[in-house]
């Protein structure tokens, strides 16, 4: 017994020493300074609560965290129904079934970055390829600034949702095939048609394995910035800025032109304040969803 | 019932990550750094066989270039030295700032941030390794805060962007416009006809990549501190105060742009070079950049143009100030390096004038020092003769604005004015909101000793001209 208790540490240490070396110890360090100010040079200076009054006035910040409740919303909204269904299709006996799945799911293993510079050639106003065929097919006459102040957000949620789609549609294909075959037997037994069956046996008994999807898809899209980086900067004018986005820019100033200083201590600031958001909308979503784990 | 607590725990540890790996890269700030260390060079000898010195540049334009020189130096010098360069990518600011926090800097660097390097102590003095005619040379040339701190040199300059208004004179000629825009109220007019003519064809008046905040910068920068001759980045040097109105007319010309649709459609969302590929189709008449443009046109986006480089347009049609020249800073030696002396042996052959005049003549800078810009060649590479400099072209004093910003509240200066040429507004609050919030963020800084920069009341960019080069 005592034996099997030293295995599980030894099995445990390697992940346990990882996460402390390159997760909890670097977090200390930048936690320390949401306290002062310091620029990454010189002597940093106590500040107390200074970098959180800033963050409460900073109205860049919070239109980037409205622009995120956007951009996670615009994208759950579309996402979590559609895998859902494509799951639900790609569940059953079908022809081609495997080459659909691998289809869908290709998606996620590419490169955020390397898809928002092909998203780019198709969306640029002045040659991106959709305006060149929207106009050829006479849709439209003049391109559609697609990556506008007026349409950037909805292009980068169209992105998310491609990335996306595929991924969750995996994790509930994991979760229908645990769902036992007798149930519905049983309900076609019952005279249940594909509708009902859907709303009564397979949604019920997809509970928990959707509350996990749903809080995944969560936190991923409040995180979610490299596609946006890479795509539009957050521009126009910051109409697509995250609070990801912005927390990194703080952090790390990369820009070919401009010079730019890094702001460690108000920056670990507002990555603070947004892993509060963070966690506590997820702990809202846990409060509002208990209900689909109650199933069995 | 747990499971909430540890799934909420767990999503907060793994968003507060990207905060700790950003901090993880940083260098721990230690009160020894914030002063340069003094210069005392060893002889440079490494026990035995031959002293290396390392040299980082983000630099890729002339890379060919600078590497068969650097081949040339390790097998001429007769201090049995070798040179290894390192060309970083864009990301070389984080790549030096973690050379230095683990002591594993470069011996030779490319400065391209004087202030924050001078601060963050990574530079080594080098007035006790210049001769007295490299002294004599450079007399003119060096800046308090680009090249020197209190009489003490670091880096010396090599070359500098000239900015220009970059048209096509093909687009200018169709739409039966003689010559390029002196004012601006011209750049506005000349941008509507193209685009009234050019049109039906895809071709616009003007564009700017409005991707990010270098789109207002790019445009407006030399333009302002062409039309007056108080200064440059928002800052007044007279003053010693942030004043953005040098950016009104400029700002009202870019908005009257876009309302008249002049501009290439999906400006908002236009980076440098897809802007730059689509003049090089022809498509835009004219934008303004500086002097890496023939090189472009040249290598990167080949082209049939038909395009021409003159000065920027200014609020009347005069130069009151100066057309700002960017550069000053170039390389300079690490203060952590333990071959000082080896080093400096590789920075005098790089600033040495045969190098500088062949770096020169080929084109691929714009040279800053006055005895190369006399005596060499002029470059040959086509486009160049716009960018060659006039008496009107400057290298600026440095300011604080970098130095500003690292602790401003609110959106940069760039950033406000592109929304208001997109969405417009009231152009005098943006102005006085900037002002406001610059001038508080400077103060605090002069306050905590991050910059000695103040006023200058005698300070007139006109008297910057004429200082490079006296041709009208």
């Amino acid at each position: 017994m005592k034996q099997k208790k030293i295995h599980a540490y030894v099995f445990v240490f390697p992940s346990l020493f990882l996460t402390l070396v390159f997760g909890i110890y670097p977090l200390l360090w930048a936690l320390r300074y949401m306290f002062y100010d310091y620029q990454g040079f010189g002597t940093p200076v106590f500040i107390g609560l200074d970098n959180f009054g800033r963050v409460m006035r900073d109205h860049q910040f919070w239109s980037a965290v409205g622009n995120t409740g956007i951009y996670a919303l615009g994208k759950l909204v579309v996402t979590i129904p559609m895998s859902l269904l494509l799951a639900i299709i790609l569940n059953r006996k079908m022809k081609g079934r495997s080459f659909l799945r691998a289809i869908y799911y290709l998606p996620t293993i590419f490169s955020a970055s390397v898809m928002a510079i092909v998203f780019f050639i198709i969306f640029n106003s002045y040659n991106g390829i959709l305006n060149q065929l929207l106009i050829r097919f006479h849709i439209i006459n003049e391109p559609i600034g697609w990556l506008s102040a007026d349409h950037a957000m909805m292009t980068t949620i169209i992105i998310a949702i491609w990335g996306a789609v595929g991924n969750y549609m995996l994790l509930f294909l994991a979760g229908l095939q645990g769902i036992p075959n007798d149930l519905y037997e049983a309900a076609s037994l019952d005279g249940a048609n594909e509708f009902q069956k859907l709303k009564n046996v397979t949604i019920p008994l997809l509970g928990p394995v959707m509350q996990m999807i749903i809080m995944l898809a969560i936190t991923i899209s409040l995180k979610g910035y490299e596609s946006i980086m890479v795509l539009t900067e957050g521009g126009p004018y910051g109409k697509t800025e995250v609070m990801y986005l912005y927390l990194f820019k703080l952090l790390f100033p990369v820009s070919a032109e401009a010079q730019s200083i890094q702001q460690l201590g108000y920056g670990s600031a507002v990555g603070f304040t947004t892993a509060v958001i963070v966690g506590g909308v997820t702990l809202v979503y846990f409060r509002i969803s208990k209900k689909l784990n109650d199933v069995y | 019932m747990d499971k909430k607590w540890v799934v909420a725990t767990m999503s907060t540890v793994l968003a507060l990550s990207l905060a700790g790996c950003a901090a993880d890269s940083n260098k721990e700030p230690a009160a020894s750094n914030s002063k340069p260390a003094d210069t005392k060079g060893d002889n440079g000898a490494a026990s035995g066989g031959k002293t290396k010195i390392l040299y980082w540049t983000p630099d890729r334009h002339d890379a060919d270039f600078m590497k068969s020189k650097i081949d040339e130096f390790n097998k001429t010098n007769k201090d049995n030295i070798e040179v290894e360069m390192t060309v970083m990518g864009d990301n070389y600011p984080q790549a030096v700032d973690i050379a230095f926090a683990s002591k594993q800097a470069p011996d030779v660097l490319q400065i391209n941030d004087f202030q924050t390097y001078y601060k963050k102590g990574y530079m080594a003095p080098i007035n006790d390794y210049m001769s007295s005619e490299m002294k004599e040379t450079f007399k003119d040339s060096l800046l308090e805060n680009k090249n020197t701190v209190d009489g003490k040199t670091y880096t010396l300059p090599n070359t500098g962007q000239i900015w220009r208004l970059i048209y096509n004179k093909d687009i200018f000629k169709q739409a039966g416009i003689e010559n390029p825009p002196k004012t601006l109220d011209e750049m506005v007019a000349a941008a509507k006809k193209i685009t009234e003519t050019g049109k039906k064809d895809g071709i616009y008046g003007f564009a700017s990549p409005f991707k990010s905040s270098s789109g207002f910068w790019r445009a407006s920068n030399t333009v302002a501190g062409a039309s007056n001759n108080t200064g440059i980045d928002g800052y007044n040097y007279k003053t010693g105060q942030f004043d953005f109105s040098m950016y009104k007319d400029i700002a009202l010309a870019l908005r009257q742009m876009n309302e008249d649709g002049s501009m290439l459609p999906g400006v908002e969302s236009l980076d440098i070079d897809p802007l730059r590929a689509q003049f090089a189709q022809g498509k835009i008449g004219m934008y303004i950049n500086h002097s890496a443009e023939p090189g472009v046109y040249k290598d990167q986006f080949p082209t049939t143009a038909n395009w021409a480089a003159v000065a920027v347009p200014t609020t009347d049609g005069t130069i009151k100030g100066a057309s700002q020249i960017i550069g000053g800073s170039y390389i300079g030696i690490s203060a952590d390096s333990t071959h000082k002396e080896a080093a400096w042996k590789f920075m005098e052959y790089v600033y040495s004038d045969s190098l500088q005049s062949e770096y020169y003549e080929k084109g691929y800078g714009i040279s800053l020092i006055p005895t190369v810009i006399s005596s060499g060649k002029k470059p040959s590479i086509p486009g160049i003769e716009g960018f060659l400099p006039k008496r009107y072209d400057a290298i600026y004093p440095a300011n604080p604005l970098t130095i500003t910003e690292g602790s401003l509240e609110g959106s940069k200066w760039s950033d406000a004015f592109s929304a208001f040429v997109f969405t417009g507004g009231d152009v005098d609050s943006i102005i006085k909101d900037l002002d406001t919030r610059y001038n508080v963020s400077l103060e605090k800084a002069r306050a905590s000793g991050a910059t000695d920069i103040v006023a200058d009341p005698s300070f007139d960019a006109s008297k910057l001209q004429g200082k490079l080069s006296t041709e009208e």
